[in-house]
């Protein structure tokens, strides 16, 4: 008992480790839902991250494609019709058939009306001053080869090959060689852009690989946490299963070992010839009637957490008086009552309507609350019983609610999640050395929810605790009590 | 008696009536119009839009059209377009400006060329649109073309300080047939 102290003492002051562990034994009833949680969330982030970069990759890409791919095409457009004005031109030179020539030249015309339109849409898209630059030059020098051309025309059509032949040489010649520097000079910037856009699509897929090189490694190390917490969630579970097995059987043993030896020293008095006088043997009878008394119950109430666990069970479910229920708790622990002085204020309201249940364990339910209150009282001797109509909260409709009170040393806040666990017994409780074997709350329950309630509990340190029983009321006498108005009946019993 | 004075007023009323119909009407018949004539069947001579000459005199466009000038005022060479033998437009040519038949025509270049008295040789085209076009490419070009057939791309003369559109036009072409 006192190793566990000082464990409990240990857990509360040992730093990052022991609140880590405290914050797994706190969430380890959730742990699916927190596992499932934390997948759902690292995947999302994951494929968000995974989404902004290929999107990110592929616009690099489209823009490549647009700024390099579609511009080359657009350049070798324009070089092939500027090779298809000159060219055309030179056919016209091949005949002297006139009406051949002017085919020619229409076909030279419309060449080069469409290097014009290829030169204005680059100067329309164009975004660097290089570009602007260029293109400008490329107009003008286009414009200038056009008036050579033109003459070169005019003179094919005049018949006069020779002169054509010198004024292209003469001008032709210079002004197409300044349009395909021009040209080459083009290609060449978009090249530089080109090789600048592969650059950032480069750089765009290594830093989408390190992204995704990262988030992984987070991922994993998330996953690896989780499995980890998880882990030591349950073998915190299991070492604390363990822990409050041997606490079990610890208590079973003493209480038994207890009231083994009050028999015992009882029986070798009486067998010794000690005891003398029929009052005397008397008080030994009693003395050994409650120690087995209390025995039969310690082993019943293994028993009955035994059949519950593995679902035994079979309760007759049946219409049952609230204030009957009471009246046989009250019957069953008068002893243990009346033995520890305590005064028990019951207070049921009239007219309360019948709840569907099995006496016997209903009974068990409540006794178990009213001996906790007993043993948790300190110096307190006072307990409520209170029995009520009331809205339920999980239900539309309305519930029978008995409250058990104490005015006692009160619950932990941290540990009221625990109470309700088999074998738990709080750090407080042991610490005070108040002997139990934390089965009582963990039956109650059982019986509450086998009966088709629930329990719950309010409590404050120092103050005191409130256990309530949730109970529905049989369905035929809902509509009855929906009229019903609480009128306490505050008769008191000790 | 009586008879004859009654004849003789009726013959007298009837000459005097056909005098005065005939001096009633005899003005008017004198002012007739002339037949009016579409300008879309007129033929325009035309040039390069580069050309500076804006009107011709008819003898000039004879000289021209028969090759005893070679260049215009600008410098420009010039260069005689016509239309195949055959089509009408060229019939008017010869006709109105040269005042020559085809073979007249033939013989004087063909001659010309010969003695050197001719520099420049006609082109010859299939159709008016070539014209066009020809005219259009070469800016010393001088042709014809009906003003149906005419567009922006070249530009009609004037003749005589006449165009086309103006009366008292000499160029008129019969229109094409609807085949």
């Amino acid at each position: 008992m006192n190793g566990q102290n000082k464990r409990a003492r240990k857990g509360t002051s040992a730093g990052p480790a022991a609140l880590l562990d405290r914050v797994l034994a706190l969430a380890s009833p959730y742990n699916s839902s927190l596992l499932l949680l934390m997948v759902f969330l690292v995947v999302i982030i994951v494929g968000l991250f995974v989404i902004r970069d290929l999107h990110a990759t592929n616009v690099e890409a489209q823009k490549m494609y647009a700024g390099y791919v579609q511009g080359l095409q657009r350049i070798g457009e324009l070089q092939y019709e500027v090779q298809e004005t000159r060219r055309s031109t030179f056919y016209a030179l091949t005949t002297n058939d006139s009406n051949l020539q002017l085919e020619y030249a229409d076909q030279s015309r419309e060449a080069d009306r469409l290097v014009n339109e290829g030169i204005s849409q680059y100067l329309r898209q164009a975004r660097i001053p290089q570009e602007i630059e260029v293109g400008r030059r490329l107009q003008l020098d286009w414009s200038g080869y056009l008036g050579v051309r033109n003459e070169v025309l005019a003179s094919i059509l005049e018949g006069s090959t020779k002169e054509a032949v010198n004024l292209d040489l003469k001008g032709g010649v210079p002004s197409f060689e300044r349009v395909r520097q021009d040209l080459q000079e083009i290609k060449r910037l978009y090249d530089e852009q080109a090789s600048q856009q592969l650059a950032n699509v480069a750089a765009t897929s290594r830093r989408t690989i390190f992204r995704l090189i990262g988030v992984l490694g987070i991922t994993l190390a998330l996953a690896s946490a989780s499995v980890w917490a998880i882990q030591r969630s349950k073998m915190l579970g299991a070492i604390q299963l363990a822990k409050l097995q041997m606490g079990f059987v610890a208590s079973v043993s003493h209480e038994l070992r207890t009231s083994l030896a009050v028999i015992s020293s009882a029986a070798d008095n009486i067998a010794d010839g000690l005891v003398g006088g029929k009052d005397q043997l008397k008080s030994y009878g009693s003395a050994i009637q409650n120690q087995c008394r209390q025995i039969t119950e310690l082993v019943n109430q293994i028993l009955l957490f035994a059949s519950t666990k593995e679902g035994k069970n079979r309760y007759t479910l049946r219409p049952l008086q609230v204030s009957r229920i009471i009246d046989a708790v009250l019957d069953n622990t008068a002893e243990l009552v009346r033995g520890a002085g305590f005064v028990i204020e019951r207070r049921i309201e009239s007219g309360l309507p019948c709840v569907m249940g099995d006496l016997s364990a209903l009974s068990q339910c409540l006794q178990n609350l009213i001996v906790n209150a007993v043993k948790y009282s300190g110096e307190s001797r006072w307990i409520g019983i209170h029995a009520f109509v009331h809205d339920s909260e999980e239900r539309s409709s309305k519930e029978i609610r008995i409250t058990v009170q104490d005015r006692g040393m009160g619950i932990d806040r941290l540990e009221m999640l625990h109470i309700f666990e088999p074998f738990y017994r709080g750090a407080a409780v042991t610490a005070a050395q108040i002997h139990g074997t934390g089965l009582g709350l963990s039956l109650a329950k059982s019986i509450a929810e086998a009966m088709g309630g629930t329990l719950s509990v309010v409590s404050e340190l120092a103050v005191g605790s409130r256990f309530t029983l949730h109970l529905p009321i049989v369905e035929k006498q809902e509509s009855e009590m929906a009229s019903v108005t609480s009128k306490p009946d505050p008769s008191i019993r000790t | 008696m009586r008879r004859l004075a009654g004849l003789r007023f009726i013959l007298v009323s009837a000459v005097f009536s056909i005098a005065a119909l005939c001096s009633g009407f005899a003005p008017n018949a004198r002012s007739l119009p002339e037949p009016q004539i579409a300008s879309e069947q007129n033929l325009a001579v035309v040039v390069n839009l580069s050309n500076p000459v804006q009107n011709l005199s008819m003898p000039e466009l004879r000289r021209i059209f028969l090759g005893g000038r070679s260049h215009w005022p600008n410098g420009r060479r010039i260069t005689l377009v016509m239309i195949e033998p055959g089509q009408p437009e060229r019939a008017v040519v010869l006709g109105e400006i040269c005042q020559m038949h085809e073979t007249d025509f033939n013989n004087h270049f063909l001659h010309g060329v010969f003695t050197g008295e001719v520099l420049v040789s006609p082109k010859t085209l299939a159709t008016p649109v070539g014209i066009r076009k020809f005219v259009f490419n070469v800016p010393g070009a001088i042709g014809y073309l009906r003003v149906s057939d005419l567009d922006p791309s070249v530009r009609a003369i004037r003749i005589d300080e006449r165009g086309p559109e103006d009366k008292g036009y000499r160029l008129h072409v019969p229109p094409r047939s609807s085949k």
